[in-house]
């Protein structure tokens, strides 16, 4: 083997290895912009995942509230009503304590 | 020979060299992709979380607003309720303080108490009393008056004016001159007690529901 073969093999396999660097650089280039990516969707499925359990919450929350009011109407109108019954029980006596006031 | 296998050999260290140098560069890249990931997914959830947390706040201020919303509006209805029973009691009071007129004993008693307590109100040895016209016309003036003066227990002139006050019943003495005057007509006490008298009724009528 003449020294120009050397010096040709050593050349080429310089170039080979150069060639492996670029393509090592080309993948992590790839790879630092996949990130990119993969935080876009995972930043969008979990958001809105998010975004729909929160609107389910507060749609549940608000029948349950519609619920409860609706109960409470319901036991508050039968409350005045035995309130207003007990109350005109007693009118005639108030009206005759009522007027002793005026009356001295 | 020698010189082919030790050129090998070089060439082969060259690419060693550069595959373990690639293998870095991909691994840093990857670890560094890894790390920023990492961070990347720790601000997500933390987004999630004020998502969910807010919804939270939401959901309670939604449940809150519908129950006081409907608490406020049964409150109303029951102010107004109790506010009819009072107002319907008021009127059969004054309805009943008004009868007393047509029971001439006890409104002849009536108005010597009224006449004796304006009397010492005022504390004057000489007054003048006023009367409606229909008590100046039904009311037997002269027992009144009798009847006034010893109730007052000390010597008074008592003088009843002919000219009528415009009440239902009731009286107004006043000195002499009529400067002062304590009035205690039915219309005047009734404006005069109304807010015992509302305060009362409430007690009587709802005290087992305050």
């Amino acid at each position: 083997m003449s020294g120009l073969e050397i010096v040709k093999i050593i050349v080429d396999s310089e170039k080979e290895a150069g060639n492996i660097l670029v393509q090592a650089e080309a993948r992590a280039l790839e790879i630092r912009k996949q990130l990119d990516d993969i935080v876009l969707r995972e930043r969008e499925e979990k958001l809105s995942t998010a975004k729909r359990e929160a609107t389910s919450t507060v749609q549940k929350a608000e029948m349950q509230g519609k619920s409860e009011a609706l109960q409470y109407e319901k036991e508050s109108e039968i409350r005045i009503k035995v309130l207003i019954q007990n109350a005109s029980a007693k009118k005639n006596s108030a009206v005759k304590a009522l007027s002793d006031m005026i009356l001295i | 020979m020698n010189q082919m296998s030790e050129t090998r050999k070089f060439t082969e260290d060259i690419l060693a060299t550069a595959n373990a140098k690639s293998q870095t560069i991909i691994t840093k890249a990857e670890n560094e992709r890894q790390q920023l990931l990492d961070e990347a997914r720790k601000n997500i959830n933390r987004e999630a979380a004020e998502i969910t947390r807010n919804a939270e706040a939401d959901a309670e201020g939604v449940k809150r607003r519908e129950i006081s919303e409907v608490r406020h509006r049964v409150k109303l209805r029951e102010e107004l309720e109790k506010d009819k029973v009072l107002t319907d009691v008021l009127n059969e009071t004054k309805k009943k303080v008004h009868e007393i007129v047509n029971d001439k004993n006890k409104y002849s008693a009536y108005l010597v108490r009224l006449v004796t307590d304006s009397i010492r109100q005022l504390g004057m040895q000489s007054v003048r009393v006023h009367l409606s016209a229909e008590d100046l016309k039904n009311i037997d003036i002269t027992a009144l008056v009798r009847e006034v003066t010893s109730a007052v227990k000390t010597p008074t002139k008592i003088e009843v004016a002919k000219d009528p006050v415009t009440t239902s019943g009731g009286v107004v003495v006043s000195s002499p001159d009529d400067k002062i005057r304590i009035v205690n007509t039915f219309e005047q006490r009734f404006e005069a007690l109304e807010p015992k008298l509302l305060i009362e009724a409430g007690r009587l009528l709802f005290r087992d529901y305050s």
